[in-house]
C-alpha cells in the first residue's frame, strides 16, 4: 500500500523576535500515513499539531525537512485537487448560505455545471444537514450545523486524503456521534484520513493507527490495539495491617489505602499473586480483582508525562492550539 | 475560473459592509442635495453642482477603495476563511487577482452607483448629459483602480491600520505632483534626492484630477481623448506592475 503522507525530518522554527529566542514548533518529525486508513495525530495543546498539517498543505513552509502528500511535493496544485481540509474553529463566510459556500468551494476545484450542483446537494446529504437550511445564510447556524458545513466542504471534491482539525471539538454528544459516523463512513469508502483531535475517545472509535507528539517531537506511533496492549488489573483487600500495606506498598507504589481497604491499581498482571500472596500472609482477604483494558488515555497521559509533559483537562477535553 | 470565484465572492462579500454602505449612502445623500448648494451661489450654480458632486465622488470612492483594499486579503487572514481557500487547488497568484478584481468590481459598483445619481441630478437641473462629467466620474474610477492596486500591495505585508496610513499617505504626496517635480530642482541635494524619488516613484494621481478642465470651459485640455487614453494606459500599467509586486510577496507569506 502507497503512502499518502510522507513525511521526513519536517521541521518548522519561528523566530520570537522579543526575546531573540528559537522557536521550535515541530521537530524533525518523520511519519507515514497509507493511504485508506484513519490516522489519529494526537498531542497536546501547542504540540505541533495544526503546524504541521499546515505545512502539510502548503499554508506555511518547512524550515527543514521534506514532505510528500498523495506522492506530490508540498504544495503541488495537483495533489491539492485530491486532498481537503477542515481546520480548528473554521470559519466561513457568514452571509452566504450554506448551498452558496459549497458552490463557491466547488469553483476553487474547477468543478463545471451540472455536475457542481450535484455535488452540492450530495455533500450537504451525506453531513445530515437539515434541506431548509441550504439556503439560509451561515450566521444563523448553530455551532453544530456550521461544523457539517466544514465537512461538506471538505468532501465536495470527493477527496482521497482529508485533513481533519479537531472536527468534533465544542460539539454537543449528539452531533459529535453523527460526525463521527460522517468520519466513520469517510474511511469506509476508502479514502484517507488524517485526524488530529484531543477527543481521544473519537480517535479510538475511528482510527486505526495514532501517533503522539509533544513539543513537536514523535513519542509514539503505532496501531491503537499495539498501543493499548497489557491489561492492568485492581485489586480490592481489607483486614490487612499497616506493616503488610508497606511491603505491597515496595511491590506496587500506586497502592490508595481508604477506610481499612486497600486498592492497588495499575498493576502489573506478573505482580498480582505476589500480592495476593502478601494480602494473604498479613491475615488480609482479597474482596475483588478488576481486570482492567488500558484506554488510549492512559496511553495518552502516560506518554506525555514520561516526556515530561503536565496533561491538563484542556488537553483531554479539546482547546486551541 | 477560481479567479472570478474569488472575485465574485469578495464583490458580494464587500457589497455587504455596513461601513462602504453607510460612506455610499451618504455620498449619494450630499450629490442629490447639491442643487439646493447651487442657491448659494446662483451664478455659479452649475459649476458649485459639479464640482461638489464630483469631490463627493472623489472623497467617497477614495475612502470605499482604501477600506475595501486594506481589509480584504488581510480579513481572509483574520478570519481563518483563507485556510479553506488555499489548502484547494488554488495558486496564490489567482487568490490576489480574485481579491483585486473583487476589490476593484465593488468600487466601481460605488462609483457607477454615485455616477448615476450625480448625471441624474445634471440631467435634471440643465436637461442636457454633458460627456466631461462622464469623463471625470470614470477618470475618478481608474485612479482609485491604482489606489486599490497600492493598497492591495501593501496588504500582503502590512497591517490594515499601517496600510491606511501609507495609501492614503501616498495618495496624497501623488496628488502633490507638481510641487514634487519642482523641488526636483532644488538647491539641497537632500530635498531634490527625495523630490526626485518621491515624482519618479510614486504614482502620479495628480494627473487623474481633471476636475477644473472640466468644470470651466475656458480651461481646455489640447487633446482630451490621448491625455485620457494615456493616463487609463498609466493606471493600468503602473495596477499591473503593484499587482506582481503583491503576487511575489504573498507567494512567500505564510498564513
Amino acid at each position: 500500500m502507497a503512502a499518502a503522507v510522507s513525511i521526513q525530518g519536517l521541521t518548522k522554527k519561528y523566530l520570537d523576535v522579543w526575546n531573540k529566542a528559537e522557536i521550535v514548533a515541530v521537530d524533525h518529525l518523520n511519519l507515514e500515513v497509507q493511504e485508506g486508513e484513519i490516522f489519529g495525530f494526537l498531542g497536546r495543546n501547542g504540540a505541533g499539531k495544526t503546524t504541521t498539517i499546515k505545512m502539510l498543505l502548503g499554508l506555511i513552509f518547512p524550515t527543514e525537512g521534506a514532505a510528500t502528500v498523495l506522492g506530490k511535493p508540498l504544495g503541488d496544485i495537483e495533489a491539492k485537487s485530491q486532498v481537503s481540509y477542515l481546520p480548528e474553529e473554521a470559519y466561513f463566510y457568514e452571509t452566504m448560505t450554506g448551498w452558496d459556500i459549497l458552490d463557491f468551494y466547488a469553483r476553487l476545484f474547477r468543478i463545471s455545471e451540472p455536475d457542481r450542483s450535484r455535488r452540492v446537494q450530495k455533500a450537504l446529504e451525506d453531513v445530515y444537514l437539515d434541506p431548509k437550511a441550504w439556503r439560509r445564510p451561515l450566521r444563523g447556524y448553530s455551532k453544530g450545523m456550521r461544523q457539517r458545513i466544514g465537512i461538506a466542504q471538505a468532501l465536495i471534491n470527493d477527496p482521497k486524503l482529508l485533513f481533519l482539525d479537531e472536527p468534533t471539538s465544542g460539539l454537543d454528544p449528539i452531533a459529535r456521534a453523527e460526525l463521527r459516523d460522517v468520519i466513520g463512513n469517510v474511511g469506509k469508502q476508502g479514502k484517507t484520513v488524517f485526524l488530529s483531535s484531543h477527543q481521544l475517545s473519537d480517535v479510538e472509535l475511528l482510527c486505526d493507527r495514532v501517533s503522539i507528539i509533544h513539543n513537536g517531537k514523535l513519542l509514539a506511533l503505532g496501531r491503537i490495539t499495539d498501543l493499548t496492549a497489557g491489561e492492568q488489573v485492581e485489586i480490592h483487600a481489607e483486614g490487612i495491617t499497616n506493616g503488610a500495606v508497606d511491603k505491597i506498598r515496595g511491590l506496587v507504589p500506586e497502592v490508595l489505602q481508604t477506610d481499612g481497604r486497600l486498592r492497588i491499581p495499575a498493576a502489573e498482571p506478573g505482580k498480582v499473586a505476589s500480592v495476593i500472596d502478601l494480602v494473604r500472609g498479613a491475615k488480609g482477604t482479597v474482596t475483588a480483582i478488576i481486570p482492567h483494558r488500558r484506554s488510549l488515555e492512559d496511553v495518552f497521559v502516560q506518554t506525555v508525562r514520561k516526556a515530561g509533559g503536565d496533561v491538563s483537562v484542556a488537553d483531554l477535553k479539546g482547546g486551541e492550539e | 475560473m477560481v479567479t472570478m470565484a474569488i472575485a465574485k465572492q469578495t464583490l458580494e462579500d464587500m457589497l455587504r459592509r455596513k461601513i462602504l454602505l453607510i460612506l455610499l449612502i451618504v455620498a449619494v445623500g450630499m450629490i442629490a442635495l447639491g442643487p439646493s448648494v447651487g442657491f448659494l451661489s446662483p451664478r455659479e450654480s452649475s459649476v458649485v453642482l459639479k464640482s461638489l458632486g464630483l469631490a463627493v465622488i472623489l472623497i467617497a470612492g477614495l475612502l470605499i477603495t482604501i477600506l475595501a483594499g486594506i481589509q480584504v486579503i488581510p480579513t481572509e487572514i483574520e478570519r481563518r476563511t483563507i485556510y479553506t481557500v488555499l489548502s484547494k487547488p488554488v495558486q496564490r497568484f489567482e487568490f490576489v487577482l480574485g481579491k483585486f478584481l473583487g476589490g476593484l468590481a465593488t468600487v466601481f459598483v460605488m462609483i457607477a452607483a454615485m455616477g448615476i445619481v450625480f448625471l441624474g441630478v445634471i440631467y435634471w437641473q440643465q436637461h442636457n448629459l454633458p460627456r466631461e462629467m462622464v469623463t471625470g466620474v470614470a477618470m475618478t474610477f481608474f485612479q482609485m483602480m491604482l489606489l486599490g492596486a497600492m493598497a492591495i500591495f501593501f496588504s500582503t505585508f502590512a497591517t490594515p491600520v499601517v496600510n491606511f496610513f501609507l495609501t492614503f499617505a501616498i495618495f496624497m504626496v501623488g496628488n502633490m505632483s507638481s510641487v514634487t517635480e519642482s523641488l526636483t530642482s532644488n538647491k539641497n541635494p537632500a530635498t531634490k534626492l527625495l523630490a526626485t524619488v518621491l515624482h519618479y516613484i510614486l504614482p502620479n494621481f495628480g494627473n487623474f484630477n481633471i476636475q477644473n478642465k472640466l468644470i470651466h470651459p475656458e480651461q481646455t485640455l489640447s487633446n482630451p481623448s490621448v491625455f485620457i487614453f494615456q493616463n487609463i494606459v498609466y493606471a493600468i500599467i503602473y495596477s499591473a506592475i503593484l499587482l506582481l509586486l503583491a503576487i511575489l510577496v504573498f507567494d512567500r507569506r505564510e498564513v
